[in-house]
C-alpha cells in the first residue's frame, strides 16, 4: 500500500513548509518572551495565552457547531468561580480546581445547549443572553460564594507546598495552550472535524448520511464551554482576583470579537484575533467608551467585509497549503467492484420484499397529499416512482427515509416496521438516498464529500484523533481511497480536491449519488437524479446504474426521462394525487390507458403513435 | 390589586416591545438583536425631550418615536441589508449585537451613567379603583399596548401593506418577483417596529427609571416575552407579555433583589425547552398548520 500523507504537488509543499517554519516560530518566540520581556508583557502575554483557549472554545461553539452564543463570558466566569472556591476555601490542588471549573462551565453548557436539539440557532442566542444576565446576577448577589461585588482573592499556584513563580505560570500556561491547539487541529482534520463542517453546510443532507446532528451540538457545545471553563480557570489563579464586573456583557463583546476578526471555523483564527483583540484596546486604555463603540464598530463591519475573518481570507488566498492534500498520487486505478464493497452486508432474510409499504397517508393542513399508498419494491430491482408533478412522489419518498412522519399507515424496511424512524436510523439499518434539490457540502471537498457517505464505517474514536493512532490513519486512508474510487466510476476523479460548487449541475448530482453509493447501501432511494444532467451524462448514469443493479443494491427512483425510466426499471408504480393508479413492468404501464391519461390527458391515445 | 395592575401594565409594555420584535422577525425571520438599545433610546430621548427641550410629554413621546424611526432604519442599512440571504447565513446575530454596543455607548456619553427619575403621565395622578389607589399612567399603559396591537393586528390582515407583509415573511423572493419591492416591506417593518418600541420604552421608563442600562435591564425582559408567547405573532407577544409581567410580579413578591430576574431567566429557559415554538407553538393550538420544506 502506498503512504497515506500522499505526495502534494510542488507548489503545497512550497507553502506547507513555510507553514510550519511560522508555527515553529511562533512557538519559539513564545518560549523566548520571558528572556527578554518586563513583567508588564509577560502578563500581557499569558493573558492573550488564556484568551486563545477561551477563543478556541468559542470558535467550536460558533466556527463548528453553528451555535452562536453570547454565554462564553458566563462560561469563563463560572469556571473561573468555582476553581478559585474549591482552591480557596477548600485547599485542593490547583489542577483538581482546574477540573472542577472546567465541569461545572460545562454543566451550565448542557443548559444552553439542551435545546439544541429542537429550535433554531438564534433562540439559543437569546436563551444565551439570558444565561449571561442570570451569571452575572449571580455573581453579584451570592456573596458568600462569590465575594459579591467586592471581589475575591484567589490563593495562588501551590504544587506540594512549592508556589509557581510568573516565569513556572508562564510556561505552564503556555503548555496548556499548546494543547489545546493541537486538540483542535486534531479534533477538525478527523471525520469529527468532517462530520461537523457537513452539519453546519447542510442539516438534511448531514442526517442523510447518518449524522444525528442535535447530539453532535449538544456534544460540540459541552465541548465548548468545557475549554472556556478551563480558561476560566487558569484566569482566576493566575490573576489571584475576581470581581463580577470581569465577567459583564463587554467581556462576551470581547470574545465574540476576537473569533469574528480572527475567522470563524478556521483553526487559526482564534490565535490570530486573541492577539489583535488584546493589543488593540491597548491603543484606547485613554478612552475607554471610544474602545467600546470601535469594538461594536468591528462587529458590525467585519462580518459584512470579511464574513471569513481575518484566518479566513489568508486561507482562502493560500487554498493549497489547506491540508486536504489526501489524493493526488498516481495509483494503479482498477474499475471498482460495487459488488465488493456492498457484499459484506448481511441477507438474513430469505424475504425477497425488501420494502413493504402499506396503506401511508400524508396530510398537510387540510390537504392530503398522499392517501392510501400501498406498494412493495423487490429485491434486487430497479423500481420507479413515477406520475406528474404534485402527484405526491417526492413526500412519498420523504416518508419512507423517514424525513416526514406518515400521519397513517406502515413503512417495512427489510421485515421491520421503520414507521416514523428518523432517517439517521434508517441509513444505519441499510437506507441511502440523494435529494431532488442538490445537497452537498459545499465547504468540504469534492473527495471529502464521498467520503462522507463512508462515515458509518468508522470505528475510530476521540481518543484515537487525538494521538493520530495508526488505527485512524488506517481507516482514514482506506475511506479516502475508496471515495476516490466512487470519484472514479463517475468520472470526476480529477476533481477530487475542487469545491462542489465549481462543479456543474449535472456533476453535482453524480456527485450526489456517488456519495449515496458510498454507504453501501441495500435499499438506494433516488429523488430525480437525471435532472439537469446532459444526455451524455444520462447516458452514463444509466450504464451506473445497472452496475448497481448487478451488484444487488435495489434501487427505488423517482424520475421523468421516460425513455430511461422504460429502459432501465424492472418495475415501474405509478401515482396520481397521492393514490396508486397503476402498477408493473414497463411495458404494461406504458400501454396502461389510465397512465396515459393522467400524463397526456383524456383522449390522448389518438395522437399517440408509438 | 396594586400589585395586579403594576404587574399587568409591566406585562402590556413587554407585550409591545415583544410585539416589535415579532414585527421584524416576521418579515425577515430573524431577531433584532438591537432592539434593547432601540427600546432605550426610545426612553433616553423621549427623557431629554421632556426634561432639557422642556417638552410636553405626548410631544416628546411622538419626537422619540421619529428618532427611533430614523434609528431602526440605519441600524438596517448599516447591519442588516449588506448581508444578503439571512437564512442560511447568522451574522446577522453578531452585527446586530455589534449595533447594540455602539448605541449603548454613545448613549452612555451623551446622557451619563446617572440613572434619571422619568415623570409620569398626568404627573402620577392616582383613581380609586377595586378599593386600591392605582395609577392613571398604570392604566394608560395597558390601553395604549391593547390598542397598539390591535391597530397592528388590522393592518396586516386587512390592508394590501399587510398582505405585501405577509407574502414577505412566506417567500421574498417570489414576493419579488410578484412585484413586491421586499427591501422596502422589511424597511417599513424595521421604521414600525423602532416607533412601537419608542412607546413601550417611554412608558415604561417611569417604573424602572430611565438609564443606558435599561438595554439589558429591560430588553431582555423583551426577548423573553416574545420567546415565551412565539415569534411573530401579535398574540404570541401579548400572551408572552403578559405572562411575563404576571410572572414577574408573583416571584417578586417570594424572592427578593437582583436574584429575581435570575429565576425569570430560568423559567424563560425551561419554557423553551419544553415549548420551543412558545406558548401558542403548543400542539393544542395548531392542528397540523406547519407547512412542509421542499426536499
Amino acid at each position: 500500500m502506498p503512504r497515506f500523507s500522499i505526495k502534494a504537488t510542488s507548489l503545497q509543499k512550497k507553502y506547507s513548509t513555510y507553514f510550519i517554519i511560522l508555527w515553529v516560530a511562533l512557538l519559539l518566540i513564545s518560549l523566548a518572551i520571558p528572556l527578554v520581556a518586563g513583567s508588564y508583557y509577560l502578563r500581557l502575554v499569558s493573558l492573550i495565552f488564556i484568551y486563545i483557549i477561551l477563543a478556541i472554545a468559542y470558535n467550536i461553539s460558533a466556527g463548528f457547531t453553528g451555535i452562536t452564543s453570547f454565554a462564553f463570558a458566563a462560561h469563563f466566569g463560572v469556571g473561573a468561580y468555582v476553581s478559585a472556591v474549591a482552591i480557596t476555601a477548600y485547599n485542593m490542588p490547583f489542577f483538581v480546581g482546574f477540573v472542577l471549573g472546567a465541569i461545572a462551565s460545562a454543566v451550565v453548557g448542557l443548559l444552553v445547549s439542551l435545546p439544541a436539539s429542537k429550535v433554531k440557532h438564534h433562540y439559543l442566542a437569546l436563551i444565551s443572553i439570558g444565561l449571561l444576565e442570570m451569571a452575572h446576577r449571580v455573581f453579584n448577589e451570592w456573596t458568600w460564594f462569590t465575594g459579591g461585588s467586592q471581589g475575591m482573592f484567589v490563593s495562588s499556584w501551590n504544587v506540594f507546598g512549592f508556589s509557581l513563580g510568573t516565569l513556572q505560570k508562564y510556561y505552564f500556561i503556555l503548555l496548556i495552550v499548546v494543547v489545546c491547539i493541537i486538540i483542535q487541529r486534531n479534533i477538525v482534520k478527523s471525520r469529527w472535524g468532517r462530520d461537523l463542517t457537513a452539519m453546519t453546510d447542510n442539516e438534511i443532507a448531514a442526517a442523510g448520511v447518518g449524522i444525528n446532528y442535535s447530539k453532535y451540538r449538544i456534544r460540540g457545545y459541552f465541548f465548548s464551554s468545557l475549554l472556556a471553563g478551563l480558561a476560566g480557570a487558569v484566569y482566576a489563579s493566575y490573576s489571584g482576583y475576581l470581581s463580577p464586573d470581569t465577567f459583564s456583557f463587554q467581556f462576551t463583546v470581547f470574545i465574540l470579537l476576537m473569533v469574528v476578526l480572527g475567522g470563524q471555523g478556521t483553526l487559526s483564527g482564534p490565535i490570530i484575533g486573541a492577539i489583535i483583540a488584546t493589543l488593540v484596546p491597548e491603543l484606547f486604555n485613554a478612552a475607554p467608551d471610544l474602545k467600546q463603540i470601535v469594538y461594536g464598530a468591528l462587529l458590525v463591519i467585519i462580518p459584512q467585509v470579511l464574513p471569513a475573518g481575518i484566518g479566513g481570507t489568508i486561507k482562502k488566498n493560500f487554498r493549497e497549503i489547506d491540508d486536504n492534500q489526501y489524493i493526488t498520487e498516481k495509483r494503479d486505478i482498477k474499475e471498482l467492484d460495487i459488488k465488493r464493497n456492498v457484499g459484506n452486508v448481511s441477507t438474513n432474510s430469505d424475504n425477497d420484499d425488501i420494502l413493504i409499504i402499506k396503506d401511508l397517508t400524508k396530510k398537510f393542513g387540510g390537504h392530503t397529499a398522499v392517501e392510501n399508498f400501498s406498494m412493495t419494491v423487490k429485491r434486487g430491482t430497479v423500481h420507479s416512482l413515477i406520475g406528474p408533478n404534485g402527484a405526491g412522489k417526492t413526500t412519498t419518498l420523504n416518508m419512507i427515509t423517514g424525513i416526514e412522519k406518515p400521519s397513517a399507515g406502515m413503512v417495512i424496511f427489510k421485515d421491520t416496521d421503520v414507521t416514523g424512524k428518523g432517517i439517521v436510523e434508517l441509513v444505519r439499518q441499510g437506507i441511502s438516498r440523494t435529494f431532488q434539490h442538490v445537497r452537498l457540502f459545499n465547504n468540504l471537498s469534492v473527495v471529502e464529500n464521498v467520503a462522507m457517505g463512508g462515515r458509518l464505517f468508522y470505528s475510530y474514536s476521540l481518543t484515537d484523533t487525538m494521538f493520530r493512532t495508526r488505527k485512524m490513519k488506517n481507516e482514514e486512508r482506506k475511506s479516502f481511497y475508496e471515495a476516490m474510487d466512487y470519484l472514479n466510476l463517475i468520472d470526476l476523479g480529477h476533481q477530487a480536491n475542487n469545491e462542489p460548487e465549481s462543479l456543474s449541475a449535472g456533476q453535482q448530482k453524480l456527485l450526489e449519488l456517488a456519495r449515496a453509493l458510498s454507504m453501501k447501501p441495500e435499499l438506494l432511494v433516488l429523488d430525480e437524479p437525471c435532472a439537469g444532467l446532459s444526455d451524455t451524462e444520462t447516458m452514463e448514469f444509466s450504464k451506473l446504474l445497472n452496475k448497481v443493479r448487478e451488484a444487488g443494491v435495489t434501487v427505488l427512483m423517482i424520475e421523468h426521462h421516460m425513455d430511461l425510466v422504460m429502459e432501465i426499471s424492472d418495475y415501474i408504480t405509478v401515482i396520481d394525487y397521492g393514490k396508486k393508479i397503476a402498477e408493473g413492468d414497463p411495458a404494461s404501464v406504458n400501454s396502461n390507458p389510465v397512465v396515459r391519461n393522467a400524463y397526456l390527458g383524456e383522449g390522448a391515445e389518438d395522437y399517440v403513435t408509438s | 390589586m396594586q400589585e395586579l395592575i403594576f404587574a399587568l401594565a409591566n406585562g402590556s409594555m413587554y407585550a409591545l416591545m415583544a410585539l416589535a420584535i415579532g414585527i421584524i422577525y416576521s418579515t425577515t425571520r430573524i431577531i433584532n438583536f438591537a432592539h434593547g438599545s432601540v427600546i432605550m433610546i426610545g426612553a433616553m430621548t423621549s427623557y431629554w425631550f421632556i426634561s432639557t427641550v422642556q417638552m410636553n410629554y405626548i410631544l416628546a413621546i411622538l419626537s422619540a418615536i421619529v428618532i427611533n424611526i430614523l434609528l431602526s432604519i440605519l441600524i438596517y442599512k448599516t447591519a442588516v441589508e449588506k448581508l444578503g440571504d439571512l437564512t442560511n447565513n447568522s451574522s446577522w446575530i453578531v452585527t446586530l449585537f455589534g449595533a447594540s454596543i455602539i448605541i449603548d455607548n454613545i448613549a452612555r456619553m451623551i446622557f451619563g451613567t446617572e440613572p434619571k427619575a422619568f415623570p409620569f403621565l398626568f404627573n402620577g395622578m392616582d383613581i380609586r379603583m377595586f378599593g386600591a389607589n392605582i395609577m392613571v399612567h398604570e392604566i394608560l399603559m395597558i390601553v395604549i399596548a391593547i390598542s397598539i396591537g390591535i391597530a397592528y393586528q388590522f393592518v396586516i390582515q386587512k390592508t394590501s401593506f399587510g398582505r405585501a407583509v405577509r407574502a414577505v415573511s412566506y417567500k421574498p423572493d417570489t414576493a419579488r418577483i410578484m412585484g413586491i419591492r421586499s427591501n422596502v416591506v422589511v424597511l417599513t417593518c424595521f421604521a414600525i417596529s423602532g416607533g412601537v418600541a419608542a412607546i413601550a420604552g417611554a412608558l415604561i421608563a417611569p417604573l424602572t427609571f430611565a438609564s443606558y442600562t435599561m438595554t439589558y435591564a429591560v430588553g431582555i425582559k423583551a426577548f423573553a416575552a416574545a420567546l415565551i408567547g412565539g415569534l411573530g405573532n401579535t398574540k404570541g407577544a401579548f400572551i408572552g407579555g403578559i405572562a411575563l409581567g404576571l410572572l414577574e410580579g408573583f416571584v417578586g413578591l417570594m424572592i427578593p433583589g437582583g436574584l429575581k430576574d435570575a429565576v425569570i431567566f430560568l423559567i424563560m429557559i425551561f419554557v423553551i425547552i419544553v415549548l420551543p415554538g412558545g406558548i401558542l407553538g403548543a400542539k393544542i393550538f395548531n392542528k397540523g398548520n406547519i407547512a412542509a420544506e421542499k426536499i
